[in-house]
């Protein structure tokens, strides 16, 4: 695994080998770690998916001179910026990549006819030099993640050696935003905290720590947004790490926020095997909408309707996902699986806010039910 | 002509009117009025609804009849068509148009003339169970109607048998009273055609001479569908035109079979047992149906029908008992009916045919063996064609020809189920576009020819094939089969396409790689150069290589285009000679007329 420092040694090392393969008119061939669920393996004890042996191959021939003439372009880019400290995101590193084609009649055969193409130049280096985006001073939007506490202190180290103290509790009713890079973060409390809740929707857990949630308990609380970015999944395993404390998802039941938001905050994605491992939190707990949860409370729950296509595909795709993702086969897991069988079998869901329904008087009935959750462990 | 469907709902009328003769009408009384009565009230049904329809309708029906005597007479079609505008017709926006069709046929004897173009029903193609084109024999009498309405004069016939020295001419009028055909004028002359028969109408009309509703659609259609035909044409002020035959081979009239219990109705089934007299019901059966035979008639015993109903004779069986055998026999596990009566086109004859059509690029044609649907015998033919031209916008849907026993189909396409078929085909895997579940698009002529003796279609002016599961089913697998073979060529184009595009590759982007690598790894000038040549060592082997398999491709397009090339000489050499010999018998003919 590459970290910053040796990125631009990797890539020498990289370029170096191709060059003396192509001055003994060798053929020089790239290998590329396979991202995808047929090369994932899964061990509880490490606790999220890590790549297999399988490499994708490309070597020089006429059809795949044009791909690794941009990848070597593309990383000369990269290379400059990161001596530079210069961070950009996809769509401006698309836009830097024109202006060099632009300004360079020569270069013009590169030039990427939309950003999907330059997209996918960028990971492809990323599985050369096995390393994510970010390293390679390519920032995504810091989406997600906005953090509630009274106990949690932050100390950020800026790129000029600087350092920044946050006191959450110092912030008001404004939330801590984690970047998207949290290696860079150090966390300290000022009084134990009791445990870390993450919340699929960013509204619900803004309503929370309006309501005073972070206030009656020692906890932090943490809005995922849908599914979480890589700030999020940093953020978690961070606090993992860190703090070692219980942590606890709170999301829809159903199966796209099983496999596609939960499984990712766990145990990381098929997508990005090269950085579960800094992406991933696995001792986090999923505490709920649980099946027993609707029948205990008598939740609103709806059948998925035909014409919700996310939900149908992540219903069809379910059912391939007991056979296929060593994460779900894992008897570890088997409380997990059995929510899929369940949902595959019901065909329900049944949304996290509907525990506003079980009291609609009393505003904090959600956090009754959670917190009585917690204490009587019941989560998967 | 019309459409079995409209026969049903005829043939009552017809019993009636032979039975007994008219009734005088009187107020109150139920009357029955002649066949012709209907029809010259009800003109639009087969096909006279608007001006434009007229013109076609008449023409239609005309060259079909010429084509089917034609082929009944084991003669080689050589149709002339003329259309010329007159002046102004009677009717209110109209104009007064002359029809005129001359065919190389047997002619037709004297006797005969009056039945053929002034009675309704009266000629022997009524369910004969035959592929021709015309099935009951309505159009044609329909048509002279029109004239006899629009301008009060009927068919101008010229007929010549091979028996008959001198050629008859006479004017042909329907009796719509007495559905009966009159004659006028009648006078022999001298025609130098040793047989043939040319038929004229003067009617009130429009004419529309381009699009899918137009008459050189319809020309060129039935030139399409009938190889053997060798057509000249006249439209209004458009110069004579001539699609000389591809084919000198007549098609073979199959026998006509006889029906397949199973495709009847009860009516029918009664109906038809009138029509051998006083036979045994088992005779009846054995003669009367296809798939009938001594087995049939143990097995319907050992269903449980009393042997004494088959014994008895057919005249003094009631309908009840009728009813129970009908009923046993529909239940009755029979082979299917006999394919033999379908007449073919044949991929040959359609290939040639189809390059008539102008500058075509490539073509796929496949004939798909006779086989049943919905109990009866059908046949579909698929050609489909690239133009060279591409005329009109890329995204314009495909030009469909449709044909029903070889008379093409122009109007309302949507609820046919030949465009039904089309649409349910993924082009899109064949290299074609198309919007999801509509026609395919692009600059392509997809033909496809449905022939049966028994087309079902939707109506009695025979414009769509209704569309059964089974037929749209059949039509589909023969548009997948021709798509696949026309994928071929699209493939070889594209894989042409990509090898050019790969050489491109290879000279722009080997030396950007080059530079690119030296200057992340700072390396000399030297290796840059070395690592330059042995780039161009690999590359130039692809380069090779490449090439190589360019040639080899471009070797077999080249191949192809030869072959086509020839072919298109060797028709263009028959076409001269035929225009040699053509132009003399135009001339010919026109001493004759003139004479």
């Amino acid at each position: 695994m590459a970290s910053n420092q040796n990125i631009p040694k990797l890539s020498k090392e990289l370029c170096s080998k191709m060059l003396s393969d192509l001055e003994k008119a060798r053929r020089p061939v790239l290998l590329a770690t396979k991202c995808s669920l047929d090369n994932a393996n899964y061990s509880p004890k490490v606790g999220y998916l890590t790549p297999g042996n399988k490499k994708v191959r490309t070597e020089l021939n006429v059809s795949s001179v044009k791909k690794m003439t941009r990848a070597i372009f593309m990383l000369e880019i990269l290379l400059r910026h990161l001596e530079t400290g210069q961070v950009n995101s996809k769509r401006e590193l698309y836009y830097i990549a024109k202006g060099y084609t632009k300004g360079d009649p020569r270069l013009k055969p590169l030039d990427f006819g939309d950003q999907e193409e330059s997209d996918s130049t960028i990971d492809f280096i990323c599985e050369l030099l096995e390393c994510y985006r970010e390293e390679l001073n390519c920032f995504a939007d810091d989406r997600g993640g906005q953090t509630y506490s009274q106990q949690l202190v932050v100390t950020e180290t800026l790129p000029d050696g600087d350092k920044a103290v946050i006191d959450l509790s110092k912030l008001g009713t404004s939330p801590f935003q984690p970047k998207n890079r949290p290696q860079n973060l150090k966390l300290a409390v000022k009084k134990k905290v009791d445990f870390a809740l993450i919340v699929e929707s960013q509204g619900t857990a803004n309503t929370f720590a309006a309501n005073g949630f972070t206030k009656r308990n020692n906890c932090i609380l943490i809005g995922a947004q849908g599914v979480p970015s890589n700030a999020v999944r940093g953020w978690c395993k961070l606090i993992q790490d860190q703090l070692r404390i219980p942590m606890f998802f709170f999301g829809d039941l159903d199966a796209y926020t099983m496999q596609n938001i939960f499984r990712t905050l766990k145990a990381g994605s098929a997508a990005s095997l090269i950085r579960n491992s800094d992406f991933s939190a696995p001792d986090v707990k999923f505490l709920g909408v649980l099946p027993e949860d609707v029948k205990k409370y008598d939740l609103l729950a709806y059948p998925v309707k035909e014409n919700d296509a996310q939900e149908m595909r992540s219903l069809k795709k379910a059912a391939d996902v007991m056979k296929n993702d060593p994460f779900f086969q894992d008897k570890r897991n088997k409380g997990l699986a059995n929510i899929l069988h369940w949902l595959l079998k019901e065909k329900m869901r049944c949304e996290q806010q509907s525990f506003f329904t079980v009291d609609p008087r009393d505003p904090i009935m959600p956090e009754k039910i959670i917190l009585d959750k917690i204490k009587n462990g019941i989560y998967v | 002509m019309i459409d079995n469907l409209a026969s049903h709902q005829f043939e009552s009328n017809i019993m009636k009117e032979s039975s007994s003769p008219k009734s005088k009408s009187s107020k109150g009384a139920i009357t029955s009025s002649s066949t012709a009565e209907y029809f010259s009230k009800n003109l639009q049904q087969v096909g006279f609804s608007s001006q434009t329809k007229a013109v076609l309708t008449t023409l239609k029906e005309a060259v079909d009849n010429s084509l089917d005597a034609c082929e009944e007479g084991g003669i080689l079609p050589e149709v002339k068509v003329e259309i010329t505008k007159l002046g102004a017709g009677s009717l209110k926006n109209t104009d007064k148009i002359k029809i005129r069709v001359e065919d190389n046929g047997p002619g037709i004897s004297e006797d005969d003339i009056p039945k053929v173009f002034g009675e309704y029903l009266a000629s022997s193609k009524f369910g004969k169970g035959r592929c021709s084109r015309g099935q009951q024999g309505i159009g044609i009498s329909a048509a002279t109607t029109w004239a006899q309405l629009t301008n009060a004069t009927g068919a101008r016939v010229i007929s010549k048998t091979k028996s008959m020295r001198k050629a008859v001419s006479c004017i042909v009028e329907v009796d719509i009273k007495n559905n009966r055909g009159t004659i006028k004028e009648r006078e022999t002359l001298d025609w130098d055609k040793p047989t043939g028969t040319t038929v004229e109408f003067v009617i009130d009309g429009r004419i529309q001479l381009n699009g899918e509703a137009g008459l050189l659609s319809y020309l060129t259609g039935t030139a399409i569908v009938n190889p053997h035909l060798t057509l000249t044409y006249k439209i209004a002020e458009e110069p004579v035109a001539t699609i000389p035959r591809v084919t000198e081979e007549i098609p073979e009239l199959p026998d006509a079979v006889e029906p397949h219990p199973h495709t009847m109705k009860l009516g029918e089934f009664i109906a038809h047992s009138h029509l051998f007299g006083r036979v045994k019901v088992k005779e009846w059966l054995k003669r009367g149906f296809s798939r009938v035979h001594e087995g049939v008639l143990n097995d319907i015993v050992k269903a449980g029908l009393s042997r004494s109903i088959i014994e008895k004779s057919v005249d003094s069986t009631s309908e009840t008992d009728f009813k129970n055998l009908f009923t046993t026999i529909q239940n009755l596990q029979l082979m299917a009916p006999s394919t033999k009566s379908v007449m073919v086109i044949g991929e040959e004859a359609l290939s040639k045919s189809i390059l008539r059509m102008g500058a075509i690029d490539f073509f796929a044609v496949v004939t798909r063996k006779p086989t049943i649907c919905d109990f009866k015998p059908v046949e579909v033919e698929v050609a489909i064609a690239r133009l060279q031209k591409r005329v009109g916008e890329a995204d314009e849907p495909v030009q469909v020809l449709r044909f029903a026993n070889r008379v093409p189909l122009q109007f309302d396409k949507s609820s046919c189920a030949i465009a039904q078929s089309i649409s349910s085909v993924n082009w899109r895997a064949y290299g074609i576009a198309q919007p999801r579940e509509s026609l395919p698009q692009g600059p392509y002529i997809i033909a496809v020819s449905v022939i049966s003796p028994f087309i079902k279609f939707k109506n009695a002016s025979k414009e769509t094939i209704d569309g059964s599961d089974e037929l749209v089913e059949e039509i589909r697998r023969a548009l997948i089969q021709a798509g696949q073979k026309l994928s071929r060529h699209i493939k070889k184009e594209s894989k042409e396409g990509e090898l050019e595009e790969k050489l491109r590759h290879i000279e722009q982007f080997c030396p950007i790689l080059v530079e690119g690598l030296c200057r992340i790894t700072d390396a000399p000038d030297s290796r840059k150069k070395r690592a330059e040549e042995g780039l161009v060592k690999i590359l130039g082997r692809d380069a090779r290589d490449t090439e190589a398999e360019l040639k080899v491709a471009h070797a077999r397009l080249e191949k192809i285009t030869d072959r086509e090339n020839s072919k298109e000489k060797d028709l263009a050499k028959e076409r001269d000679s035929e225009n040699d010999s053509g132009d003399d018998s135009d001339d010919e003919s026109e001493t004759a007329d003139g004479e």
